[in-house]
This record gives C-alpha cells, sequence and structure tokens, in this order.
C-alpha cells in the first residue's frame, strides 16, 4: 500500500464520520439518528483498518471487533428505546423528548 | 491493483453514506445504509482483512440492519410523513453543516501536515485471536460486559407494562 | 496423561450444576425429582474427595490444579485448587457434614411448597459449593469468592421465611456484618497480593512471613479482624444467634462445617503469617478465649435451644480462634472436624425433636423427647456428651484437651488462658446438658401434636416415633462420629504434620472432672426448683419493652430513692439490694449477648439513617447539598463580605458580582435544551476544538 492511498483512505473514513455526525445533528427522527450513528461507527472502523494495512498488524481488525460490538448495544438499546418512546406516547421526533432536562 | 479497489470501495461507500444520511424515506436510507457497509466490507477485503470484512457483512449488513428492518416496519411511510421529513431536513441544515466543516477541516489539515512514514511490514503478524485472548483478554471481558448490560437493558425497555 | 488433580474440579463441580439447575429450572421438575437432584449434589462431593484423600494418604500429598493464568506484567493472577493436608481434611469434614444435612432436609422439609423446596435446595447446593470451593482454593481470588458466595447464600437462606420479616432482618444484619469484617479480609489479602506479585496461596504465604514488620502486623490484624467477623467472634458476635430465623437445616450446616467455622480455617490457613508475629497471635488468643467464655456463659441462660446452639457455636470458634493463637493451628484443625460432627448432630437432632411442636424451639418444646423420638433424643445426648467433653468416650474430649495442653505448655500466660478455658469448658457442660434435663421432663400437656405445622385435632396427626431413614441415617452417623471420632485427633494432628501434646496428668485430671461439675451444674439448674426460677426469672426480664424501661427509669427507681430515703438510708439493706440488682443486670446483660446490638444500633446505624435523612431535607436539612452548595456559598460568602463593609463601593462591587453570579447561572441554564440534536452540536464544537489543538501541538 502507498502512502497516498492510506491518506486517501483515511480522508475517506473521516468524510464517513462526517457525513454521519452531520445526519446526526440535521435529522430529528430517531431512526435517522440511529442510521447516522451506525455511520459514525463505521468511519473509525475504516480508519483503524486501513492503519492496520498500513502498519501491518492485525490489532486493526482486533479494534474492530470491538467497534461492532459497540454498535451491536448501541442498536439494541436505541432501538428498544425507540420503541418504548412509540408504544408510551408515540414519539418519533428526538426534539421533543426533553424531559431529562431538569 | 488492490489500492485503487479499496479506494473505490471506500468513495462508494461515503456516497452511500451521504445518500442514506439525507433520504426522506427511511426505507431509502435503510438501503443505502446496506449498501455503504457493503462496500465497506468490499474495502476491507481489498485491504486484506478478510475477517473484518465476513464480520461486516454477516453481523453489520446481515444481523443489526435485520434488527433495523423490524423495527422500520412499525414506523410511518405516509407521504404526509415524507414531506414532513423533507421539510424538517430543508429547514435546518445548515447550522450542523457549519459544525461538521468545523471538525472536518482540522482533520484535513491533519491529514495534510502528518508525514506518511513508511512502516508497512508484511502481513503476517500474530494471529487475531491470540491477540483478542492475549493481551486484550480484559477489554474483551469489559465488551462482553457491555453486551449483557445492553442485552439486559434491551429487555428491561422491551418489557410489556400493565395499563395502569 | 490426565493429571489427578482434576478431581478437585469434580469436588464443588456436582452441587454448583445442581444450583444451576435447580435454580433456573428449564425443567419445571416435580417434588421428586428436585428431591432427588439436592441430594445428588450434597452427596456426590463426598465420593469425589474419598479418592483425592485415598491419594493423599498413599503418595505425595500436594498438588496443584491450575484453571486460570493472566500475567499482568509482573504479577499474575492465577486461579487454582490445592490439595495439602489441611484442605483434603476439611473439605472431606464438609462434604460429609454437607451430604449428610443435605440428606435430613429431605425429610425435614418436605411439606414446604415446591417452589420454596426448589429455592431452598438450590440455594443449600450452592452454598455447599461456595464451601468446597474455598476450602479447596489455591489461591485468594478463589478462596475470596468462595467467602463471598457464602456469605450471600447465607443471607438468603437465613431468610429464607420471606413472610417473616424478623427473618429477613436476621438475614439483612448477617449480611451487613459479614460483609463489613469482609471488607477487612479484602483489604488484608490486596496487601498481600501487593507484597508478593501472585495470587497463589504456595507462592503468597511464604512472602508473607518474610515482609516487614509495620505491614505484616496490619496484614495479620486485618486477616485476623475478617476471621473474628465470618466466625462471629467478639465483637461482631451478634448476627449469629438472630440467624436462628432460618430452617434447622440451615442452622446445623451454617454452624457446624461452614460459613463460621470459615472462619477458623482461613485463620488456620494464613497461620504462618499470623504465628510469625506473637502480638497478633497473643490478640488472637485473647480474643479466642474471651469468646469461648462468653459464649458459654451466654448459652446457659437461653431458653431457645437453638438460640442455645448458636452461642455454643461461638464459644466453640473462640476455642479453634485461642488454638491458633496459642500457635497450633492443627489442633484447631481438628477441633474443626470434630466440632463440625457433634454441632451438625446437636442442630439436627433438636429440629428433629421440636419439628411441628407449637413451642416453637424453645427449650420447653424438647419435654418428652424420649417417648416421643427416642432415637433423636439418644442422638442428643451422644452430641451433647461431645460438646461437654466427657473424658475417654466422646470425641470433643481429645479434642479440647489437646487445646487445653496446649495452653498448658504455653507457659504463664498459657496457665492463665488455660483456667479461663477450663472454667468455660464447665460452663460448656451446663449448657450443653441443659436441654437434655429439660427433654427429660414430661411432656407438658398442651403440646398439640402437630405434624409439621399444621395445627390439627390432637393425636389426628402424630408424629411416628421412628423417623423415616433420610432422618436416622444422618444421626446414627453423626452420633456415630460424634462418640467414637476421639480416635481420629491424633492422626489428625500427625497427618498435618505436628506432635499432639502431651499434657501433664495433673491438668488433664482436672480436666477431666470439670465436665461433671457441668452435669451437676446443669441438673441443679433443672431440677431444683429455685434455681430454675432463677434462670426463668432471668429470661422473663429479658425483653424489657420501651414503656417498661420508661416506667422503671421514672416511676419505680424515683419511688425506690424515696422509700429508701425515708427509710433512713439502712445501709445494710441497700448493699444487699443493690448487690441483687448488679446480679439480675449480669445475668441480663449476658442473655442478651453484651448487648452489643443496641450499642451497634446507636453508634452505627442511628447516625447514618440520620445523615441520610438529614441529605434528604428531613429535620432542618437541605435538599440536594451537594447540588447547591457551590450557589449557597457564593450567596453566603457575598453576604458575610457585604455585612462586613456596610454600604459603600466595595458592598455595591460586591453586590453586581453576586447577581452576576445568578445571571450568569441563569445564561448557562438556558444551554440545557433537552433535546439530543442540541447535545450532538456541543460534542461537535468540542471535539472541533480538541482536534484543532491536537493539530496545533502536534504542528512541525
Amino acid at each position: 500500500m502507498s502512502g497516498a492511498t492510506f491518506l486517501i483512505l483515511l480522508a475517506l473514513s473521516g468524510g464517513i464520520f462526517a457525513t454521519g455526525f452531520f445526519g446526526l445533528m440535521a435529522r430529528r427522527a430517531i431512526l435517522f439518528q440511529l442510521i447516522s450513528l451506525e455511520m459514525m461507527l463505521a468511519g473509525p472502523a475504516l480508519a483503524f483498518l486501513a492503519g492496520g494495512a498500513w502498519h501491518g498488524s492485525q490489532q486493526g481488525q482486533a479494534m474492530f471487533v470491538f467497534i461492532i460490538i459497540l454498535a451491536a448495544a448501541e442498536v439494541a438499546l436505541g432501538l428498544a428505546l425507540y420503541l418504548a418512546l412509540r408504544r408510551g406516547a408515540d414519539v418519533e421526533d428526538s426534539d421533543t423528548i426533553t424531559g431529562l432536562k431538569h | 491493483m488492490s489500492d485503487l479497489a479499496a479506494i473505490w470501495c471506500a468513495s462508494v461507500a461515503l456516497a452511500c453514506a451521504i445518500l442514506a444520511v439525507t433520504r426522506p424515506a427511511i426505507v431509502h436510507a435503510l438501503i443505502w445504509l446496506v449498501a455503504a457497509l457493503l462496500s465497506l466490507a468490499g474495502c476491507f477485503f481489498a485491504l486484506g482483512a478478510g475477517f473484518a470484512g465476513a464480520v461486516q457483512i454477516l453481523i453489520y449488513a446481515g444481523a443489526i440492519v435485520a434488527v433495523f428492518v423490524f423495527v422500520v416496519m412499525t414506523a410511518d411511510a405516509s407521504p404526509e410523513a415524507l414531506a414532513r421529513e423533507r421539510a424538517r431536513l430543508a429547514q435546518g441544515w445548515r447550522r450542523p453543516a457549519a459544525a461538521v466543516g468545523l471538525v472536518a477541516l482540522p482533520l484535513a489539515l491533519g491529514l495534510l501536515a502528518g508525514g506518511t512514514s513508511p512502516a508497512a511490514a508484511p502481513d503476517s503478524g500474530p494471529s487475531l485471536g491470540a491477540i483478542l485472548f492475549g493481551p486484550w483478554a480484559v477489554a474483551v471481558e469489559v465488551a462482553s460486559g457491555l453486551l449483557l448490560a445492553a442485552l439486559m437493558g434491551a429487555r428491561h425497555l422491551g418489557r410489556r407494562r400493565e395499563e395502569p | 496423561m490426565l493429571s489427578p488433580y482434576l478431581l478437585l474440579l469434580l469436588v464443588p463441580a456436582p452441587p454448583l450444576a445442581v444450583f444451576l439447575i435447580l435454580g433456573l429450572d428449564p425443567f419445571f421438575l416435580r417434588r421428586k425429582a428436585v428431591q432427588a437432584l439436592a441430594l445428588l449434589g450434597g452427596i456426590a462431593p463426598f465420593f469425589a474427595m474419598l479418592p483425592l484423600l485415598g491419594l493423599c494418604l498413599g503418595t505425595e500429598c500436594y498438588g496443584v490444579m491450575p484453571i486460570f493464568t493472566l500475567v499482568f506484567g509482573q504479577s499474575e493472577v492465577a486461579l487454582a485448587l490445592l490439595l495439602d493436608p489441611m484442605s483434603t481434611l476439611v473439605g472431606l469434614t464438609v462434604a460429609a457434614v454437607g451430604a449428610l444435612v443435605i440428606t435430613y432436609a429431605i425429610d425435614y422439609m418436605s411439606d414446604a411448597r415446591i417452589a420454596d423446596l426448589r429455592r431452598f435446595f438450590a440455594l443449600m447446593n450452592l452454598f455447599l459449593a461456595a464451601m468446597l470451593t474455598m476450602v479447596l482454593a489455591g489461591d485468594t481470588i478463589t478462596f475470596f469468592f468462595g467467602w463471598e458466595l457464602m456469605g450471600l447464600c447465607s443471607f438468603f437462606l437465613i431468610a429464607y421465611n420471606t413472610s417473616l420479616p424478623q427473618a429477613v432482618a436476621a438475614g439483612r444484619k448477617a449480611f451487613i456484618i459479614t460483609r463489613f469484617a469482609d471488607a477487612f479480609l479484602l483489604a488484608g489479602l490486596l496487601l498481600l497480593f501487593l507484597e508478593a506479585n501472585s495470587v497463589r496461596l504456595d507462592v503468597l504465604i511464604p512472602a508473607g512471613t518474610m515482609m516487614t514488620e509495620e505491614r505484616h502486623v496490619v496484614i495479620a490484624l486485618l486477616l485476623l479482624a475478617g476471621a473474628l467477623g465470618k466466625s462471629a467472634q467478639v465483637p461482631f458476635h451478634t448476627w449469629l444467634p438472630s440467624a436462628m430465623a432460618g430452617p434447622t437445616p440451615v442452622s446445623a450446616l451454617l454452624h457446624s462445617a461452614t460459613m463460621v467455622a470459615a472462619g477458623a480455617f482461613m485463620l488456620a490457613r494464613f497461620s504462618p503469617i499470623v504465628m510469625s508475629e506473637p502480638a497478633v497471635q497473643t490478640i488472637a488468643a485473647i480474643f479466642g478465649a474471651g469468646t469461648a467464655a462468653f459464649g458459654a456463659l451466654s448459652a446457659i441462660f437461653q431458653t431457645d435451644v437453638k438460640r442455645l446452639l448458636a452461642y455454643s457455636s461461638i464459644s466453640q470458634i473462640g476455642f479453634m480462634v485461642l488454638a491458633i493463637g496459642l500457635g497450633a493451628p492443627e489442633v484447631a484443625i481438628a477441633h474443626f472436624v470434630v466440632h463440625a460432627m457433634f454441632k451438625s448432630l446437636l442442630f439436627l437432632a433438636a429440629g428433629d425433636i421440636t419439628h411441628g411442636s407449637d413451642l416453637g424451639t424453645s427449650l420447653q418444646a424438647m419435654r418428652g423427647a424420649l417417648r416421643r423420638r427416642p432415637i433423636s433424643f439418644l442422638a442428643y445426648v451422644a452430641g451433647a456428651a461431645s460438646l461437654a467433653g466427657l473424658p475417654i468416650v466422646t470425641a470433643g474430649w481429645w479434642s479440647k484437651e489437646a487445646i487445653l495442653a496446649t495452653a498448658w505448655e504455653g507457659g504463664a500466660f498459657g496457665i492463665a488462658i488455660w483456667v479461663l478455658a477450663l472454667l468455660t469448658a464447665t460452663c460448656t457442660a451446663i449448657y450443653a446438658f441443659r436441654p437434655v434435663f429439660e427433654a427429660l421432663q414430661p411432656e407438658p400437656a398442651h403440646i398439640s401434636h402437630a405434624r409439621r405445622g399444621h395445627p390439627v385435632a390432637l393425636d389426628l396427626h402424630y408424629r411416628p416415633r421412628w423417623g423415616s431413614g433420610f432422618i436416622t441415617l444422618p444421626l446414627v452417623l453423626l452420633a456415630a462420629g460424634s462418640l467414637l471420632g476421639g480416635i481420629i485427633v491424633g492422626p489428625i494432628i500427625r497427618f498435618l504434620g505436628a506432635e499432639a501434646p502431651h499434657p501433664a496428668h495433673l491438668p488433664e485430671l482436672v480436666a477431666a472432672v470439670a465436665p461433671f461439675v457441668g452435669m451437676a451444674g446443669a441438673a441443679a439448674i433443672t431440677f431444683v426448683p429455685a434455681l430454675a426460677a432463677a434462670v426463668a426469672g432471668a429470661r422473663d426480664m429479658r425483653r424489657p419493652t420501651r414503656l417498661d424501661r420508661k416506667f422503671q427509669r421514672w416511676v419505680i427507681e424515683p419511688y425506690v430513692r424515696l422509700v429508701r430515703f425515708l427509710a433512713g438510708n439502712r445501709i445494710g439493706a441497700r448493699a444487699e439490694a443493690e448487690l441483687e440488682l448488679r446480679h439480675v443486670q449480669i445475668v441480663r446483660w449476658l442473655s442478651r449477648g453484651a448487648r452489643m446490638d443496641g450499642i451497634y444500633q446507636a453508634l452505627f446505624v442511628r447516625p447514618f439513617v440520620n445523615i441520610v435523612r438529614w441529605l434528604n431535607g428531613h429535620r432542618g436539612g437541605t435538599v440536594d447539598p451537594v447540588g447547591t452548595f457551590p450557589v449557597s456559598l457564593a450567596l453566603q460568602g457575598t453576604q458575610a463580605l457585604v455585612e462586613r463593609l456596610a454600604h459603600d463601593r466595595f458592598d455595591r462591587f460586591w453586590m453586581r458580582l453576586a447577581n452576576r453570579l445568578v445571571r450568569l447561572w441563569v445564561l448557562v441554564c438556558a444551554i440545557q435544551t433537552g433535546r439530543s440534536r442540541d447535545y450532538a452540536l456541543g460534542a461537535a464544537l468540542g471535539t472541533a476544538a480538541l482536534l484543532v489543538i491536537a493539530w496545533g501541538t502536534t504542528w512541525n
């Protein structure tokens, strides 16, 4: 792998992360925000794997395993929360949930 | 050759990601999410990380998205909801875009600044399992605790309460 | 080639598996299946221990079974099971007593509801597994794991009758007090780990004996405190008599071979560390002897047979701690083995005799035992004889004699301890035989022969005179052990690598007479009406209610003083009355376990409750003082300064500052929108700032 490829991959992973971040802030529906969070996790995963390939180390893949565990936990809790909110008060707009303010 | 494939797949993933976060219909967004994840998996294969690619396809694009699909089935997909979503996005995209620009700028500057030290050793290091269950065993244990907590939390949140 | 030490894993595994099956119960087992599983889990460890004993007697008696090893830099965390003479012997005792108690419980608990039965046997099996794990542990982590698991199980088992508030309270008390003492043990073990960089006992203990002086004392004291708490020694003893709220098999297991004895075992296990520090050793001896005497004295004045046996456990384990304090852990282990046999026998027999009686477990419920349950009564007599230590024919005499002989050989201090221990042994005989003589008396007329808690018409549910095999077999085996076990005391001590002490003839003769004196005393306080009335009177005064105390203090005492004053202060009468009063007070004090509960309540519980109340805004406290503290501090600070400076420029300056603080607070609160997107925006800005800083610092 050439250094230029590595830099381009890092830039792309940063782009995917930034896209997810943008979605998280711009969208108001909870499901879209969860999808954006997935993108935010996918970006660093690419960066880790690119780094692992660049340094010839398996630690990149090991970190990827952790990221996928984190994503699984996040999705399980996020979707459960979404369903609970839908069932309780029929909320799907995250801006209307401000009860934890104080 | 594999470099080009990796860059191409990652670029496709970025494009799909942009589409995924900007589509007003949730089903479309989900399909673009799957596309982004699958092209990332292709990128991982191109980088020589076969295990990560397989896991990405099986667990991420398979299991996690499947859970999404179940939930999406309960979502509102009427034309009104579509219009409302579009209106919301048109109304409030500027501030987030500015903030993301603020984040992306130093990232890009860091890329330009950092030298590319040639350190590419052949990919014949210790196997993945030896890392995970050797020096990183504690982290794996902590991660398993996280999964257990998520499982119990999802069970707790998802239980059916008796109507008062 | 499989290591023979793999068998070590098989010892705690069956009860653990039975716990999992019964606890999760995926099959909705029937009553018979639950009982069969429980029996299997209870007996299997004993048969797993037998080949290990053979291995230990035959070839080399030392083996380690590593389970899991993790290396962190210099330190290593190595979980392992250990086979050495001490763990073999104690493990065998625990497995045997556990098997017999669970066998007994099959019949004893057969009337419980199926859900309760499952819970009971699941927890009993877990309890047994925890104790076996602790005994066989080859490292401090496994050891502490078993130790804590046992504490948790004892909490659940003592609070088994969840409908009784006092049972739940007793369980909670046991849990909190032992947890408090466990903190000391944990601290001691962690300090040892830091010293040795390993958790394996075979590395840890030699490293522990070679430490520097100060740490050594601290660690030995911490270990001693942990053992005193688990073994219910003074000042932690209050949980044990309350723990009698659990069912009888629980008490039998808890008090004989497990839980309370675990403290003594732990001290014996770590005895090289304790013994290399003479001061700590002396403290252990004093605590042990003091507790033994205190427990024996308290036991005399109990009116409930289970509470009496509880104080006797406190006293007997005091003897074990005393033996360790005298530098003879081998003798302590021998007493451990013998005590496990006769104490479980006493609990099982007493439980069988009083089972289903209207009088609960009070001493009166023992009456007429010879006619109602002859085998249980004879078994109880055997156990009481062993507890009292009747010479030659009982096991208890041999082990207690070994402790007394060790004390006799210990110089002037040892002889003082010997005298105290001898008096204790006399008291032991008194309380051991009180229930026996009580049982010889005719049954009170109003005992209905209700079987197992069903209050039915008289004689309809009369219990058969001969119990089922599940009850008889454990009683017969344990009685045989309690009487004939004396012949193994010497071999046990030699097996553990020490010489049995040979006492001089005179003290041995004196010690042999002591139990008979005690028996005579027991007969006297049972059959001489005046003395019996005195003991019973002490019992009636035992629980004055709050109203009683107020009445005593505000009405009776002033009246007595007034009468005395009017009578012209006749000194003779007054001294006599005071003497009388003091006598009553001492008896009352002893029968309530030295009122340690009240002291704990006043010293720890009530201040804690008060602080919590105050923090919640009761009694003039502030709600959430931590949150309101900065604001109130700012306001109070400005106010204090304003008072000083009167109304001038400084005043206005400070007031403006204070006002601005409040306005700033409102402004900061505006950031709190509660919307997740706004927080994400905040996170983005923070990330951007951090990235800029990172970029700036790595710029070259």
